[in-house]
């Protein structure tokens, strides 16, 4: 199936991006869409153009032609400030490694998203503290992230992506850096959370026991992306 | 011994190899030492360079300071001191006769110039070519056949001129007879007060550079343990990971040498150029002694390793990273305070000394000072990390940046150790510069109100008729407000030779004599006599009527015209008034008819000058004007206050020092910022990714360089003024605080911050992009 026409009710699509850094094309004509409560993975090789992909979905960059649309409005439209104002309100994010602020405590860098909103410390940290034990990390509030293993600091990242109540979650290689156990554990929080929140997922990640975790898979080649069909 | 080298040599390779992060960092670190290096030298060279132009200065001397004169011979010549000035800078002339085949050359010329001919200096080549110096021509208009060298000259831009004349006669200062140049008197031995400010300019000069080589060679630090932490994971021991750090630390400084001593020769070079406060310099005189720069060669590798070591003492390095201990040792107050401390006893000795009871002792003085300012660089990363601690949580901006301090307060403390320490120096020596600024300022009594100028006309037999005629010149010159009638003067004694008794004799016009006395009624063939003037006593024992007097008497070996006076039964009584130049007058004063030809022609001439206030060039315009009726007219500005020449060239030394000094500390702030910045490049993009605004980022930013940087103003401004205190308690001056020059102090090293600051937030901004996230 074609990703060319955006399914539908999707509360996020990308139509034909294109996206170069120098003379290397990143993306190149590439398609997405994502509903509401829906996790896609989205796959490939390194060097594919899957980060780029992501960066784009999120206006973290934008790309040279095509559009992007979220629950209705398109991104290139907003002004750098509109796109920040909406990725601190409706979108998480999980990265593989060097997202954890180190001079704060693990609860001060969860509520951290909440204060950038205005909102104020302790409320904001009652909130940090109730993700942290749905993620089954709350022992760890007052610890620095040098003070925690790999697997919590990765759990304490995606409280962190959930604590704003994210309508979108972008997770890129959220298990990366993990050992099997630890990954499997953190996947599972994470889609469970993000489940019953009704947030999309867009989980970026080359490993297919990771990509299990999603309803659907997306594949990205060469800067083209194509649905994988489901296995028979 | 052999694996030694083998560490040293890798950590050597590590300084240049590594790609384009590696390069930058070495080439950070060597800009930084080499700045450093640089600034040791100009300052090592400094007590050279200012030797060499007082040799010059010495051989060139041509004044005897004799009273007696000497024969001519063919081996003399007769000098004559023709100084001037244009727009405010002095012009050193002499005008030169020589009196046979074997005269002495002064040093720079080959050949004397003839008269109607004269050889300048080439900075006054330049002056007289230029498009805005007709004044200035009009003045020396004599043919110009040669150019001074530098033998002759103090510094590249002195402005020099030697002119040749006939008709000169040695009648002592300012016209001689000599044999030989270079008859310099011997030099003052420097006063103890101004030798211990000299001793502490450089000291608080040089400390600032000190602490900016540490923290040079610690650039790149956290880059540095990353990849020692990978050579553990291959193999390499604890012991081997510190020598291949030295290695690399002793190699970036061994680089920063060479930088520093590429820059000290393109300063030296360029040092020709420049002029600085009246003072320039040829590049051969600025060449520090040997001792020092094998000093400065041997003790910059051997900090930076040094400092590299210390800087590892507190951290493990694995195999699979940098550990630190997340909760470092609290730092501890008692040996930080030891430091200033132990400074303080050093000094403690000499409180009360003064300028009266010899020389301070340089030794203790320089060790008591370096150790009060090592002991604010010492206390200054326990006080940010005392305070930081006890902060509370605030906006966004405001936590991440005080968080950032709590976890790493050493690195911002380290950033303002620089400034905190030269901010310290600078307070206490402002504070000493105004408590000792009135012993060597002193008011020249001249009073600017009555007079900008005056001229003198030298004694000749055509001095009154001179002074008349350049009186009427002057009064039409551009910017001459008005004139006073010409005054002539000589001495008066009772005896023609070695009189016991002496006054002056002053004559001119009523209306002239009123400038110098107050008359009770004046009318021409007048004589009084002024009574009850300061430092006159003999007038009263002169003034009998009908008393032979004798003008100009002679004196010893000096023989005088001695022509007589008669003191007339009509004598009236004057009383004394302040005279233009200062002091007042008394002696006798004489109005033009009572006064014989031959009298008249002892006597030197005077006029007192009021100007244009609006006319910038007024000064120049008498100068030019007086010098048109002959070389000797001496002109002069007049000023309220002066100070003594050596107070002057300290407190100038310590600006142009104190300038290079901030702006490398400036500058090293700068490049330590981006550094951290860099470092932080994936977590800042990061944190933009998921929303944060880059102006909590900025603002984060700016809080973490402005608490460190209060703390440390704070800091060095308390040890700025006990250090202040100290110093004048020795110098026996009462402690007194100009709080003013202490917040512009204090306000010039929050200005640099701030300065730097806004420079790194371009490079922030650009580490904030997308891009930063991205890992293949």
């Amino acid at each position: 199936m074609s990703t060319q026409t955006a399914p539908a009710g999707s509360l996020l699509t990308a139509h034909d991006l294109r996206k170069a850094y120098g003379p290397t094309a990143a993306l190149d004509g590439a398609h997405f869409s994502i509903h509401p409560g829906e996790v896609v993975a989205v796959m490939g090789p390194s060097g594919s153009g899957k980060s780029t992909l992501l960066h784009c979905l999120a206006g973290i960059v934008t790309p040279d032609s095509g559009t992007i649309t979220y629950n209705g409005r398109e991104l290139s439209a907003m002004s750098d400030g509109e796109r920040s104002a909406l990725r601190r309100s409706e979108f998480g994010f999980v990265f593989q490694f060097g997202q954890l602020v180190p001079e704060l405590s693990c609860v001060e860098n969860v509520a951290l998203p909440l204060r950038l909103n205005g909102t104020k410390r302790k409320e904001a940290e009652r909130a940090a503290l109730h993700w942290m034990e749905r993620l089954e990390v709350d022992d760890l509030a007052k610890k620095r992230p040098g003070e925690v293993s790999g697997g919590q600091g990765q759990r304490v990242a995606v409280a962190r992506s959930l604590v704003t109540g994210p309508r979108v979650l972008f997770a890129d290689e959220p298990t990366g850096a993990l050992d099997s156990l630890n990954g499997e554990r953190v996947m599972q929080l994470l889609t469970e959370a993000a489940r019953s929140t009704n947030a999309a997922v867009v989980l970026v990640t080359h490993e297919a026991r990771v990509a299990a975790y999603s309803d659907r898979e997306i594949v990205v080649r060469d800067g083209k992306s194509r649905d994988m069909e489901p296995a028979l | 011994m052999n694996v030694w080298f083998r560490d040293l040599a890798m950590g050597a390779r590590f300084a240049v190899t590594g790609g384009r992060e590696g390069w930058v960092r070495t080439v950070l670190t060597a800009v930084g030492v080499g700045l450093g290096v640089a600034l040791l030298l100009v300052t090592t060279a400094v007590p050279n360079a200012i030797g060499a132009r007082d040799k010059r200065e010495d051989a060139r001397t041509d004044l005897r300071f004799s009273v007696t004169q000497m024969p001519k011979a063919d081996d003399t010549v007769v000098v004559a001191m023709a100084d001037t000035e244009f727009r405010g800078t002095s012009i050193r002339g002499r005008l030169m006769q020589p009196e046979g085949d074997k005269a002495p050359l002064p040093p720079g010329i080959s050949a004397y110039p003839k008269p109607g001919e004269m050889v300048v200096s080439p900075a006054l080549a330049r002056l007289l070519g230029a498009e805005d110096s007709a004044l200035l021509r009009d003045r020396l208009d004599a043919r110009i056949v040669g150019t001074i060298g530098e033998a002759g000259l103090t510094g590249p831009a002195e402005l020099m001129y030697i002119k040749g004349v006939a008709g000169l006669h040695p009648t002592g200062y300012p016209v001689e007879r000599i044999d030989h140049f270079g008859n310099a008197p011997e030099p003052e031995p420097l006063d103890p007060i101004l030798l211990l400010l000299t001793l502490i300019v450089v000291i608080v000069l040089l400390m600032p550079v000190a602490v900016f080589i540490a923290t040079a060679v610690r650039f790149g630090g956290e880059r540095r343990d990353r990849r020692l932490a990978a050579l553990r994971l291959i193999g390499a021991d604890g012991r081997m990971v510190r020598r291949i750090a030295a290695g690399e630390a002793a190699s970036g400084a061994l680089l920063g040498l060479l930088v520093g001593a590429g820059v000290f020769l393109v300063v030296r070079q360029a040092a020709s150029k420049l002029e600085l406060m009246g003072i320039s310099v040829f590049p051969q005189d600025i060449d520090p002694a040997p001792a020092l720069v094998a000093v400065v060669a041997f003790a910059v590798p051997a900090a930076a390793v040094a400092v590299t070591l210390f800087a590892l003492r507190g951290v493990v390095i694995e195999p699979l990273g940098v550990v630190r201990t997340a909760k470092p040792s609290r730092r501890r107050l008692w040996w930080r305070l030891v430091l200033p401390l132990a400074g303080l006893a050093l000094l403690y000795p000499m409180l009360g000394q003064g300028n009266e009871n010899g020389e301070f002792n340089q030794y203790m003085v320089t060790a008591g000072v370096v150790l009060i300012l090592v002991g604010v660089t010492a206390l200054i990363p326990w006080l940010v990390e005392a305070v930081v601690t006890r902060l509370g949580s605030g906006p966004v901006a405001w936590q991440l940046a005080v968080r950032r301090l709590q976890l790493s307060s050493g690195t911002a403390a380290r950033l303002v150790n620089g400034i905190a320490v030269a901010v310290a120096g600078a307070i206490a020596l402002q504070m000493l510069f105004a408590g000792i600024e009135g012993d060597y300022t002193k008011a020249t009594g001249e009073d600017t109100e009555r007079a900008q100028m005056t001229v003198n006309v030298p004694a000749s037999t055509e001095t009154s008729t001179l002074t008349a005629q350049l009186q009427q010149a002057l009064a039409k010159t551009p910017g001459v407000a008005s004139v006073t009638p010409p005054l002539t003067s000589a001495g008066v004694g009772e005896k023609p030779h070695d009189a016991n008794e002496g006054a002056s004799f002053t004559s001119g016009s009523c209306a002239a004599l009123r400038e110098v006395a107050k008359l009770p009624s004046c009318k021409d063939g007048d004589v009084f006599a002024v009574r009850g003037a300061s430092y006159d006593d003999s007038t009263d024992k002169l003034a009998k009527p009908g008393t032979t007097l004798y003008v100009d008497p002679g004196y010893d070996k000096v023989k005088g015209a001695a022509v007589p006076f008669k003191v007339p039964a009509g004598l009236k009584d004057a009383r004394p008034r302040e005279l233009p130049t200062g002091g007042d007058r008394g002696g006798f004063l004489v109005t033009p008819s009572a006064l014989s030809e031959a009298a008249g022609a002892t006597m030197s001439g005077d006029l007192y000058l009021k100007l244009d206030p609006s006319n910038p060039d007024a000064s120049d315009e008498v100068r030019t004007a007086a010098a048109q009726f002959g070389p000797l007219i001496n002109s002069h500005s007049m000023v309220a206050m002066e100070r003594v020449g050596r107070f002057d060239s300290i407190r100038t030394g310590l600006f142009v020092g104190a300038t290079c000094v901030l702006l490398l500390i400036g500058a090293s702030l700068l490049v330590s910022q981006l550094e951290q910045l860099r470092e932080r490049r994936k977590l800042l993009s990061a944190l933009v990714a998921f929303g944060t605004r880059r102006r909590t980022l900025s603002a984060s930013v700016l809080w973490q360089t402005a608490v460190p940087v209060a703390l440390g103003l704070a800091l060095a401004t308390a040890v700025g003024l006990t250090l202040g205190a100290v110093l004048l308690k020795m110098t026996a001056q009462t402690v007194a605080v100009d709080w003013a020059s202490v917040l512009a102090m204090a306000g010039v090293g929050a200005g640099v911050v701030l300065v730097v600051t806004f420079l790194s937030l371009p490079p922030l901004m650009r580490l904030m992009r997308p891009e930063g996230l991205r890992t293949e």
